[in-house]
C-alpha cells in the first residue's frame, strides 16, 4: 500500500473517531469516560498522517520505495465504513436473549446487605442495576411497597415481558443484562422488542430468587414510550 | 479478496514505470472501494438490518473503538523507544544474564497502565532495538495484567475479596516470568518474522522527532490491521458462543476452569473491565473466575491477531498456545496458594 493511501486511511479513521466522541455516538460503544481518548487518539492519527503527507510535499522527489506495509491493513477501511456508514445501533433485546441470563446485580458476599434508604418522595427513579440489587438482597426491603421509576427497553420472552438495560464495564463488548418482570399490565405486553419505556412498578417482594437467576418481578402501574436514552447503557 | 488485489496493484507499479500512463494503485483502489461503499450504503444497511449481525456489528465497533486509543498509546511509546532510546542505553539499563533481565521487565510492566492493546508495539520495539526477546515478552505479558489500573478494577470488582487482587498479581506475574525464563532458555529467533527483528538504522542524520511521528504512524498502519482482524473475530464469536455454557457448569471444578479460560480467550475482553465480567458470575466458585482473569490479558483472539501481525504467524502459533497452558497453571497455583483452594 503507498504512504498516501495509508495516510488518507488513517484521517479518515481519525475522523471516525472524532466524529463519534463529538456527536455522542460513542455511548453506543464505550463508557462516557472514554470519551476524551477517543478525541486525544482521533486527533493523534490525523496528525501522524498530516506530517507524514506534508514531509512527502515537501521531499516529494526523494520519495523511495518505502511502502512496506502489510497487506491486513486495508481493513482499517472497515471500522471506518461502519461507523460512517452503518452507525451500528446500542445493543438491544438480542444481546439481553444472548447473555447468560443471571442478572448483573452487585451481590455483597454474605448474600444480603443493607442497602442505604431510599429517598423520599412519590415516585423515585431508579437504574435498572440498583433495582435488581435491592429486590434481590436488601435486607433492609426498601424497596417494598415503593412507587419507582425505571428506565429501560421492552423485552419479550415467552410469554413474559421484561423492561431491561444492558451493563457496561468497559465498552459494549462486556455488556451484561439487568432486567426486571413487568406484570399485571397488558399494555407493556403490546409494545414491541427495544421499545423504550419508562415504566413505574412495584416490586413483588421475595420474586428474585436463585432459581429464576435473581430476576425480580413488579406490579406495574404506568408505561410511557420515551425515546431512547443519550446514554443506552448502565454503568 | 481485497489484500490480494491490492498486493497485485504494488506489484505492478514497482518496476520503473512508462511515463505518463494510468496505473491503478492503492490509491485508486481506495477511491474505488469508497465510492463503491457510498453507493451501495443502502444495501449494506439492509443486509445488516439482521438482529445478529447488528448486535456483530455493535460488538465490533465497539471493540475497535475501545482498544483504538490504547494502541495510538502504544505506538507512540513505541515510536519514543525507537526516536530516543538508544539500542546502547537499553543494553546499560538491562541486566546483562536474561534469567535476571526477565523479572525485571515484569516490573516494568506495572508502569504501564494501559490494556494488552498498548502492550504489543511496545514489545515489538524493544525486540528491534536490540532488548534480548524473553525481556521484551515478559514485558509484553506482565504489563497489561499487572499495572495500578487493572489491580484497582479487581478490588472494586471484588469488594468482599482482597486475596482475589494478590492472587491475579501472583497469578499474571508468575506467568510474565515462567514465560520469559521458558522463552530465554528454548526460544528461536528464526520463529519471529524478518520483519520483527529489522533493526532501525541508528540516526540517520533525520530528526529525531520525524523518527518518532515516522515510525508511530508506521506501527498503528501495520498493528491497525490486525486489530481490526481481532476485532472482528471477537465480534463474531460473541454472537455465536452461546453464553448459557456457564450456567451448565455448576460445580464441575475442572470443566469450570476449562470453560472459563476458553471464554477469556473468545470473548477478548479489556483487562481493565473483565474483572467486572467475572464478578457478576457468581454462580461460579472464585478459582475458574481468577483463571479467566490471569488468562485473558496474556492471550485473546484480538491478542493473538496482534502478536501474528507483530511477531509473525510462526511466533504466535508456538507462544499463544503455551503462554495460554502456563496461565492457566499459574492461575490454579496462585489461587490455591493465596485463595486457600477452590472456593
Amino acid at each position: 500500500m503507498r504512504r498516501e493511501t495509508q495516510n488518507i486511511l488513517l484521517v479518515l479513521l481519525g475522523g471516525a473517531l472524532l466524529k463519534i466522541s463529538f456527536t455522542g455516538t460513542y455511548l453506543r460503544y464505550v463508557k462516557p469516560s472514554h470519551q476524551w481518548l477517543l478525541i486525544a487518539a482521533g486527533a493523534v492519527m490525523v496528525l501522524l498522517a498530516l506530517v507524514s503527507i506534508v514531509r512527502d510535499l515537501i521531499a516529494r522527489a526523494a520519495e523511495g520505495g518505502h511502502h512496506h506495509s502489510l497487506a491486513s491493513s486495508w481493513l482499517l477501511i472497515l471500522p471506518v465504513l461502519a461507523i460512517f456508514l452503518v452507525a451500528p445501533p446500542a445493543l438491544g433485546s438480542d444481546s439481553v436473549a444472548r447473555s447468560a441470563t443471571t442478572n448483573r446485580a452487585s451481590v455483597p458476599e454474605d448474600g444480603s446487605a443493607l442497602f442505604p434508604p431510599l429517598p423520599v418522595g412519590d415516585v423515585v427513579a431508579l437504574p435498572l442495576s440498583d433495582f435488581a440489587s435491592r429486590a434481590a438482597w436488601d435486607s433492609g426491603h426498601s424497596l417494598n411497597d415503593r412507587s419507582v421509576k425505571l428506565t429501560g427497553f421492552v423485552v419479550h420472552d415467552g410469554d413474559s415481558v421484561y423492561v431491561a438495560r444492558l451493563a457496561i464495564a468497559c465498552c459494549a463488548a462486556d455488556a451484561f443484562p439487568v432486567k426486571v418482570k413487568l406484570e399485571d399490565n397488558p399494555e407493556a405486553g403490546g409494545l414491541p422488542n427495544d421499545t423504550w419505556v419508562e415504566t413505574t412498578v412495584t416490586v413483588k417482594p421475595g420474586t428474585a430468587t436463585k432459581q429464576n437467576d435473581y430476576v425480580p418481578a413488579a406490579t406495574v402501574s404506568d408505561v410511557r414510550q420515551v425515546p431512547q436514552p443519550e446514554d443506552p447503557y448502565e454503568h | 479478496m481485497i489484500p490480494d488485489v491490492t498486493s497485485v496493484a504494488e506489484q505492478t507499479e514497482t518496476p520503473s514505470p512508462p511515463p505518463k500512463r494510468f496505473r491503478i494503485t492503492s490509491l485508486e483502489v481506495l477511491c474505488g472501494l469508497l465510492i463503491l461503499a457510498l453507493v451501495g450504503q443502502a444495501w449494506f444497511t439492509r443486509i445488516l438490518d439482521v438482529p445478529a449481525i447488528r448486535t456483530g456489528a455493535t460488538v465490533f465497533v465497539a471493540v475497535c473503538t475501545q482498544a483504538l486509543p490504547f494502541l495510538v498509546v502504544g505506538v507512540l511509546i513505541s515510536g519514543a523507544i525507537a526516536a530516543f532510546v538508544s539500542a546502547e542505553a537499553l543494553r546499560r539499563v538491562l541486566p546483562k544474564r536474561a534469567a535476571l533481565a526477565v523479572p525485571v521487565a515484569g516490573a516494568a510492566g506495572f508502569a504501564l497502565p494501559t490494556c494488552e492493546c498498548a502492550a504489543v508495539p511496545v514489545a515489538k520495539r524493544l525486540i528491534m532495538q536490540g532488548a534480548p526477546s524473553a525481556v521484551a515478552l515478559a514485558f509484553l505479558l506482565a504489563a497489561p495484567a499487572v499495572n495500578p489500573v487493572v489491580l484497582v478494577a479487581t478490588a472494586v470488582a471484588f469488594p468482599g475479596e482482597p486475596r482475589m487482587v494478590l492472587a491475579r498479581f501472583a497469578g499474571s506475574m508468575g506467568t510474565a516470568l515462567v514465560m520469559g525464563w521458558l522463552w530465554a532458555r528454548f526460544g528461536k529467533a528464526e520463529w519471529f518474522a524478518e520483519r520483527a527483528m529489522r533493526r532501525l538504522p541508528e540516526h540517520d542524520g533525520r530528526s529525531r522527532w520525524l523518527v518518532f511521528a515516522e515510525t508511530a504512524r508506521h506501527d498503528l498502519v501495520d498493528a491497525g490491521g490486525f486489530l481490526v482482524i481481532g476485532g472482528l473475530t471477537a465480534a463474531l464469536l460473541n454472537v455465536v458462543v452461546p453464553r448459557t455454557w456457564i450456567n451448565t457448569i455448576g460445580d464441575q471444578i475442572v470443566l469450570g476452569i476449562v470453560v472459563m479460560a476458553v471464554l477469556a480467550v473468545v470473548l477478548a475482553l479489556c483487562s481493565e473491565a473483565d474483572a467486572f465480567v467475572v464478578a457478576s458470575l457468581t454462580a461460579l466458585p472464585l478459582l475458574p473466575r481468577l483463571v479467566f482473569l490471569v488468562v485473558g490479558p496474556v492471550i485473546d483472539v484480538k491478542l493473538f491477531s496482534l502478536q501474528a501481525g507483530a511477531f509473525g504467524r510462526s511466533f504466535a502459533v508456538r507462544f499463544a498456545p503455551l503462554s495460554f497452558v502456563v496461565a492457566i497453571a499459574c492461575a490454579v497455583v496462585a489461587g490455591v496458594l493465596i485463595l486457600g483452594g477452590v472456593r
